[in-house]
């Protein structure tokens, strides 16, 4: 959700922090199965952990504005190639995917607190 | 057999016992399979629990067949899915599912039946614990000789 809102929010971002033009790679987050932080053998078998968060360096999008300081010499701006719809189909599915894991944490706390009923 | 172990394997608890640790074998599975919901090329993985259950209940009929099911061990034999290792821990060799659509990113998740898969098991893991607390409970009260 970070990653798709700092998407969004740099859709129009042309400029870097240092104040050049260098319009903003649109971030990818890829995930992969296992959790390699774990110190448990089975438990790095189980789960999932973020296994890159990569640039897309060929998301620019070409504007005519001819007026900008910052036009080529045939007055294209370069932006960043974001979709705000496609981001916000991201972050419905993130949002949804998040729901789904906080009820399976609630399910094995559930679960936990029924094991501990029996010797209590 | 020691007075302890016929406590402990006594009518209903060693089946019990084996639900609930085959429940909460498949309960890791099930939320694996929920926090690689948006993984590409992850293949959500799974095991049968109907097959469980009918290997279950073959090892109570074999249990009642011999002593009339009163007490005595649950001899499970472990099959392809479900390995029983020494000390009655069960293993879960899962396998992966084919039926579900497969979608852009080579994932083949179906979020509703994975819910309702964990609410399921969910349900016979409670349904399990709450019968083995009755007994437990009934054995205390026999114990502490009240009446419950």
């Amino acid at each position: 959700m970070a990653v798709i809102s700092a998407n969004i929010a740099n859709a129009d971002t042309i400029l870097d922090s240092s104040g050049n033009l260098n319009p903003y790679k649109k971030r990818i987050l890829n995930f992969a199965p296992g959790d390699p932080s774990s110190a448990d053998p089975v438990g790095r078998q189980f789960g999932v952990h973020v296994s890159e968060i990569g640039k897309d360096e060929n998301a620019i999008r070409l504007k005519y504005e001819p007026g900008s300081k910052y036009a080529d010499e045939n007055g294209y701006v370069p932006y960043p190639d974001i979709n705000p719809q496609l981001e916000q189909i991201n972050a419905m599915s993130a949002a949804r995917a998040y729901e789904a894991n906080v009820v399976a944490a609630e399910t094995t706390k559930t679960m936990m607190a029924q094991v501990l009923r029996l010797i209590g | 057999m020691g007075i302890i172990d016929q406590l402990n394997s006594a009518g209903a608890m060693p089946v019990l016992e084996k639900m609930i640790r085959f429940a909460g074998a498949r309960h890791t599975l099930i939320t694996h399979n929920i926090a690689n919901l948006e993984t590409p090329n992850f293949q959500p993985l799974d095991v049968d629990p109907a097959s469980f259950q009918a290997k279950l209940a073959e090892a109570v009929d074999d249990r009642r067949n011999v002593n009339g099911g009163v007490s005595g061990g649950l001899e499970f034999a472990s099959t392809r899915e479900v390995e029983v290792l020494s000390g009655g821990r069960l293993v879960l060799n899962p396998r992966t599912s084919s039926g579900n659509i497969l979608m852009h990113d080579r994932n083949n998740r179906d979020l509703e039946r994975t819910m309702q898969a964990l609410v399921e098991n969910a349900s016979m893991f409670r349904v399990a614990t709450d019968l083995l607390r009755s007994r437990t409970t009934m054995l205390r009260n026999a114990m502490s000789e009240r009446v419950a």
